[in-house]
């Protein structure tokens, strides 16, 4: 799990940041990442996404878990593309993105933004602007399975 | 000339491997022309191509060493 620490040094900088995590994002450690956020006496409100494996039924068949995987490189300069246009956009004072890689079973979290501002109504709106480029732009794939290991790949709509 | 070619998520299914180089191939719309002739089973799928990571329209060029990737559609999220 010691890929899910935060980085708690806050600018909107031109660093990557890491995004990908392998398996399952926990709770905890969504916690965390607001517990850290304490100290920053300037942040009126934080809105958070979080995108949660479903048990869809396909063609009668319950999915049990998603097998993430990516064009890793691609990938990483498309989230930090996001990050600064959304930065670049909106009055934020800090922002996270953690995707999962690897098997995500059903009920786990495999997708965690978190944008922060002074109000409520830039943090919502980078938030989802965050949330819909990730899921056009971003080469990530996920293999929805099914307990008998037969699988089909996911498309986003 | 050579470029190497990366198939991800359903493609890299129908393909025999992920990742292979090729020669001679000078263009975005050859290569997917020669794919799907030697892969019947590409033509009816839906899939985009990156040169060097940046989405590539169908006629882009080639370049000796260029990185090309056949992505179908994005699952993230």
């Amino acid at each position: 799990m010691e890929k899910q620490t935060v980085n708690t040094e806050e600018k909107p900088s031109h660093r990557r940041k890491k995004v990908f995590v392998e398996g399952p994002i926990s709770p905890a450690f969504v916690g965390d990442s607001i517990a850290k956020h304490s100290t920053m006496m300037n942040i009126g409100a934080h809105s958070i996404f979080l995108g949660q494996v479903r048990k869809d039924v396909i063609e009668g068949q319950e999915v049990v878990a998603i097998e993430y995987s990516a064009y890793t490189e691609m990938a990483e300069e498309k989230f930090h593309e996001i990050r600064e246009d959304t930065f670049a956009k909106y009055p934020l004072t800090c922002m996270h993105i953690y995707h999962s890689l690897g098997k995500v079973d059903a009920g786990e979290i495999c997708l965690f933004v978190f944008t922060s501002a002074i109000h409520r109504r830039e943090a919502i709106d980078a938030c989802n602007e965050v949330v819909e480029r990730i899921k056009q732009e971003v080469p990530v794939w996920g293999k929805e399975i099914f307990d008998n290991d037969q699988y089909v790949w996911k498309e986003n709509k | 000339m050579k470029i190497k070619v990366l198939a991800f998520g359903k493609i890299a299914d129908i393909l025999p491997q992920q990742e292979w180089e090729m020669d001679g191939v000078v263009t975005t719309g050859m290569l997917r022309g020669q794919l799907e002739a030697k892969y019947p089973d590409l033509k009816g799928l839906r899939y985009l191509i990156a040169v060097d990571k940046k989405i590539a329209n169908d006629d882009s060029p080639l370049e000796d060493r260029s990185e090309v990737a056949l992505l179908p559609p994005f699952s993230g999220g």
